[in-house]
């Protein structure tokens, strides 16, 4: 098997033990990046150059500092496991695997039927799917859709979290140094 | 064999109708991506299930959307499939993106309301 396929897949599931099984929240954010990098890796190794990049852009650089600013601004207790929850839990998981896999199988089936040929060397994708992106019997409609909803993500987002201090303002809390500019 | 019926044999891939140096070739490799995909998902979802604090549940579903990335990207390079599978990758990547701003927004939104993001105290609606 690729060393390097060996490697990523032992950093991504590495980091996925680690924040599903660590006490603290931190550590927890912490496994979580080297799951998603071990990620990128795998895209790398399956020669999706450009995904990878942008896998670490977005998820290892964007995703998890949001996610370390939320646990910094809201956490107070490490919200520590209790073993019981694990022996509940236990089943399910397990059998939910199972399924997963059985259906893996089967698709796995289905492929080895339809006969695959052997993959040409990696190319690069980026011209690729920049040329999608924009040709219109392409993705041009999802990646306006997707340009749309981040406009409306970016509108709610700041919406949703902005409405707390409005209500302190009308509470007549001081509410820091922030106050100005609300429509 | 029923189709229900599972084997350890089977979980790990290795049942007879697969047929003989299915292992080693092309087919094996996406096998390979496969089973990691399948362990990253299930890890998700033992993440989702066990925890109450509401940022473990979102680090849970990024961890399960990377595992369906993994499986688009792999059918794509190894199922003959062309480049499609990349770009629903890159779809969902963009909108796992989206979601993880909005639900950090309500997390902040949840802790200044209640005082926790104890997912299991957020019942205000319940009676």
């Amino acid at each position: 098997m690729d060393f390097m396929f060996i490697v990523f897949a032992g950093l991504a599931v590495l980091g996925g033990l680690v924040m599903a099984f660590h006490q603290s929240i931190v550590h927890s954010a912490f496994g979580l990046v080297g799951a998603l990098f071990g990620v990128a890796g795998l895209y790398w190794t399956m020669g999706a150059d450009f995904l990878g990049g942008l896998q670490v852009l977005l998820y290892v650089g964007g995703v998890t500092v949001l996610l370390l600013f939320a646990v910094m601004l809201s956490t107070r207790d490490s919200t520590r496991l209790a073993l019981s929850r694990y022996v509940l839990v236990a089943p399910v998981v397990g059998l939910l695997g199972m399924f997963i896999f059985q259906a893996y199988r089967g698709v796995y089936q289905v492929v080895q039927v339809l006969g695959v040929q052997g993959p040409e060397a990696p190319q690069p994708t980026t011209q690729q799917i920049g040329e999608l992106l924009l040709s219109p019997d392409g993705y041009l409609v999802p990646f306006e859709l997707v340009a749309v909803l981040l406009l409306l993500v970016l509108i709610g987002a700041v919406t949703i979290a902005r409405r707390g201090q409005e209500q302190d303002e009308d509470q007549g809390q001081p509410a820091g140094t922030e106050s100005g500019g609300t429509p | 064999m029923s189709p229900f019926l599972l084997t350890l044999n089977d979980v790990v891939m290795q049942g007879e109708p697969l047929g003989e140096g299915a292992a080693t070739g092309l087919v094996g490799q996406l096998s390979s991506y496969m089973v990691v995909s399948g362990i990253l998902f299930v890890l998700g979802v033992a993440t989702i299930i066990t925890r109450r604090n509401a940022l473990y549940v979102l680090m849970g579903t990024e961890l399960i959307l990377n595992a369906a990335n993994i499986n688009f990207v792999a059918f794509a390079r190894f199922g003959g499939f062309g480049i499609d599978g990349q770009m629903m990758a890159l779809v969902v990547v963009m909108l796992a993106a989206a979601e993880a701003a909005v639900a950090l927004a309500i997390v902040l939104r949840v802790f200044h309301d209640f005082g926790s993001i104890d997912i299991t105290r957020t019942d205000s609606l319940r009676d």
